[in-house]
Parts: C-alpha cells; sequence; structure tokens
C-alpha cells in the first residue's frame, strides 16, 4: 500500500483496515446488494465483477432509465418529482446530452 | 354514375373491413417526447404513430387483452392512460393523486384477462408543508368501461416495494415486490406465490431481482430473473458461485415454478421465453443470450451495439427484439442471434425504460 493513497473516506477505511488485521469485517459492495426500495439503490460505484465494463454501453444509453425511475438520485437529477422537465428538450441522450445540465437545490430548499 | 362509383366504393370497402385481419405481429413502444409507436414487426415499419396527450414517463405499457388499447403508465409514475392503437385516442384515464395525497405506481399495473379491470398498486404520500407523511400502499382496482377520469371501484391495503404485475386467467394479481404475490383483486386478500426475500434455500444468498418490464405476453407467463450466490454449503462461508435463475407464474393455470438455469456471467434486465418452446430463455443487456433451462445450457451470446433494456419475442418464435434504453429497437434470428433488422423511431427519441410489447393480430 505504500505507493497507493486513499481517495476518498471509504478507500481510507480499507486502508485502516488494512492496518489493523480487519478486512475480514469488509465486504465488497458488489456482492451484497443493498438498496432502500427497489428503485432508489444507491448508485453502484462499480459493476456486479468489480470493473465497469458490465454498466450500460453507453452511459447515455442508460440516462434516462436513470433519471426517469430516480435509480441515481445523486448522480442523475430525477424526473419523478425533482427536476420534471430536466430532459425536456433533450429527447435522445446520446445526441443531446449537451442540453442536460447540472442541477442545484433551490434557496428554498437548503 | 356517381352514386353507382360511391355504392361499389362502400361495397369494396366493407368487404376489405370484412376481411378477417392478416395475422401479424405488431410492436407496441413508446418513446420520448409524445410517441406510441405500433410497428409491423416482419415489415420492419412504423404503422401507427400516435402523439400522446400526456406525460409518457416511464411509459410501462400493458395491452387490453384483445391488443386493441395499450394501457399505460405516465405522468411520471402516476397516473394511467388507456389509448386506442386504431385511432390513438385516449379512451381511459385514471388519475391517482388528488388534493394533498400524491400517489406514484413503481410500475404495477395489470388489466384483467376479460379486460374489464385495470389494476395498479398506488404508494400515496401526504405533502405536508414541513413533511412527508408516508401512507399505506393501496391496490386500486378501477373498471376499464369507467372510460376517462375513472375512479377506483375497490382498493385493498399492499404490501410496500411493489413493482411490475400481470393478471392471470384465475382472475388473480401477480405482483412482484418482497415476494411474489398472489392478490385476490376482488376481495384484497393477498397470499405469497413465490418465496423470494424469504425464500429457504439455506445455501443461497437473498436473490437479487430487477422487475421493471411485464413483457411475458407471449408465453402467458409472469417470468423475472433474479440472481444470487451460491454458497457451498449452510455456512455460507464460501462462495460457489454466482447463478441466474428464473420465477414464472403461469397466467393460464397458475403454476408457479424457479429455478437456476445459469452462472452469473454477463447482467440480464430482461428475459423471455419462446411461446413455442419453454426451454429456450433469451436474456438482455448489454449483450443477447439464448439458454436453454432444461439442460442448462448456455447455446449463444452475442455483443449488441449497445445496452437494451427490454426484449420481446415474435409469437412464432423465429424473431427477438430487443429496445428500450435509445431510439433502435434491434431485431435478432432467434436461431443464429444474427442481427437481421433495426428499426428506428421517428421521432428519434429515447425509449428508455419503458416497455416494448408484442401482440398478434388477426388470429
Amino acid at each position: 500500500m505504500r505507493h497507493l493513497k486513499p481517495l476518498n473516506q471509504k478507500a481510507d477505511r480499507v486502508v485502516t483496515a488494512v492496518e489493523t488485521d480487519k478486512m475480514d469485517e469488509v465486504r465488497a459492495m458488489q456482492s451484497v446488494v443493498v438498496g432502500c426500495t427497489a428503485t432508489l439503490d444507491p448508485g453502484w460505484e462499480v459493476d456486479p465483477f468489480g470493473g465497469v465494463a458490465a454498466l450500460c454501453q453507453p452511459m447515455e444509453a442508460d440516462l434516462y432509465g436513470c433519471s426517469d425511475p430516480c435509480w441515481w438520485p445523486a448522480q442523475v437529477p430525477d424526473t419523478i418529482n425533482s427536476y420534471p422537465d430536466w430532459g425536456a428538450d433533450a429527447d435522445n441522450a446520446s445526441k443531446d446530452w449537451r442540453s442536460l445540465g447540472t442541477v442545484f437545490p433551490s434557496d428554498s430548499e437548503t | 354514375m356517381r352514386n353507382l362509383i360511391a355504392a361499389a366504393t362502400a361495397a369494396l370497402a366493407l368487404s376489405v373491413t370484412a376481411l378477417p385481419a392478416i395475422a401479424k405481429d405488431l410492436i407496441v413502444a413508446v418513446a420520448k417526447p409524445d410517441r406510441l409507436y405500433v410497428i409491423d414487426a416482419k415489415a420492419r415499419k412504423v404503422q401507427n404513430d400516435c402523439k400522446l396527450d400526456f406525460n409518457l414517463i416511464p411509459g410501462v405499457i400493458v395491452m387490453s387483452p384483445d391488443n386493441k388499447i395499450a394501457y399505460i403508465l405516465g405522468n411520471r409514475w402516476e397516473d394511467v392512460f388507456g389509448v386506442d392503437l386504431s385511432t390513438c385516442e385516449t379512451v381511459f384515464s385514471a388519475y391517482q393523486s388528488e388534493g394533498d395525497v400524491r400517489r406514484k405506481s413503481i410500475a404495477s399495473l395489470a388489466v384483467s384477462k376479460d379486460g374489464k379491470e385495470v389494476y395498479t398498486v398506488r404508494n400515496p404520500v401526504r405533502l405536508h408543508a414541513d413533511r412527508y407523511e408516508i401512507m399505506e400502499p393501496e391496490v386500486a382496482v378501477y373498471e376499464t368501461a369507467a372510460g376517462l377520469d375513472a375512479e377506483p371501484v375497490r382498493t385493498f391495503p399492499a404490501p410496500r416495494r411493489m413493482t411490475v404485475m400481470s393478471a392471470g386467467e384465475d382472475g388473480m394479481i401477480y405482483a412482484a415486490g418482497h415476494e411474489i404475490y398472489a392478490i385476490d383483486p376482488k376481495t384484497g386478500e393477498i397470499s405469497i406465490k413465490i418465496k423470494n426475500a424469504s425464500w429457504d434455500r439455506k445455501t443461497y444468498s437473498p436473490p437479487d431481482v430487477l422487475a421493471f418490464w411485464p413483457i411475458g405476453t407471449q408465453a402467458n407467463e409472469f417470468l423475472l430473473l433474479y440472481s444470487a450466490a451460491k454458497f457451498t454449503d449452510e455456512s455460507m462461508s464460501e462462495i460457489a458461485d454466482f447463478v441466474w435463475g428464473y420465477q414464472s407464474v403461469d397466467l393460464a393455470t397458475g403454476k408457479s415454478e424457479m429455478q437456476d438455469f445459469a452462472s452469473l456471467e454477463v447482467i440480464m434486465f430482461s428475459a423471455v421465453r419462446d411461446p413455442n418452446d419453454k426451454s429456450k430463455l433469451y436474456g438482455v443487456y448489454t449483450q443477447l443470450s439464448k439458454h436453454d433451462v432444461e439442460t442448462k445450457e448456455l447455446i449463444k451470446r452475442v455483443d449488441l451495439p449497445h445496452t437494451y433494456y427490454c426484449i420481446n419475442i415474435s409469437s412464432d418464435g423465429t424473431e427477438i427484439y430487443v429496445g428500450g434504453t435509445n431510439d433502435d429497437i434491434g431485431v435478432y434470428d432467434s436461431e443464429t442471434l444474427e442481427r437481421i433488422g433495426e428499426i428506428y423511431l421517428p421521432s428519434g427519441g429515447d425509449m428508455a425504460a419503458s416497455t416494448m410489447q408484442v401482440i398478434n393480430t388477426g388470429s
């Protein structure tokens, strides 16, 4: 681990687990399905095989499949409730993705 | 003379309409921003292009038993609309939210086998000024004859986390949630048809089930895939394999079955079985796979140009259709899995997570 540095808190905890000999307590997310509801899973960081090749290809094919069902609400604005018109002028995600912007909570929501 | 021509034309028109419709498969799909397409599957041509008068998200489609009306879950998972395929007219609507109560259905839509009732499971939330109040989910029963602005004629408490469902010929609704439930829409009685989260397979992890596309109509079954980790023994300390399996309720007989059929080598989002040979199962995602579920053999697998969510099959089992995600439907030979055609939807909009149904006319 000498040449690797954790980039986020989760990775930092893995390093700590290695140093304290607690790797048995670390469980890779891809082997455990954890969802608060059927359609509100937190966004996967990797595919079930530990890589990214088995994520949807290309990601534009998956974009509205994620925003319309509120599947990755932290990564893609949900069009169910919060940002219903997010994709209004971009019917084809593969061609129109430049029209899809970032969203921010309004003042009344912060 | 004019009258003669008019009479002859009328007679010809009558004879054309009186002829039995030529049996063919039609693909029914929706695409952004507002289109419902009826496509001649073998001709690869759009036959009807309907402009919808409601928001089509998510576009879950369930057909009436006579294949004349497409019932669509729209308005961002809230309301149900029935669209006459021949006229494009919206002939049924049910607005589920009212006042400060918002009701969403997470793909829970079914039509009774006699075509008289539409079912949803809806999840109410009361929107207070300072908080959301989560209310009890409910089965809602609508009469299709109610037409526009239908109100439920019956409601019953439902389990949480319900997604797709189908109606059986025995009058029951089979619905996917933590378990595969059987719901009696007359009494509201609910029982577990297939154990899922509570299954008692001692050497398996709980199953992971993606239940989004109510597409088993060709084989007349309610079929879902599951994946699970299989362990070497009941201590569950060592994983032997990750497996694919299927759960199915035969909508003609109500008989259910569940079995593993393959190792989990690729992801599959949806699957159908050949209506004429149920040992053959086709699954789709970024690959198209053909399995024999009896011999548990992977017959063939091919890479696709891009990921597709939703699969369906022709009534004779010779062609496989892959859709959802983008604006194209890929056509594959079911024997060779060769790409033999493609259909681009005229609006150029994405199908996203919507349903792609196949119906057969004139039979």
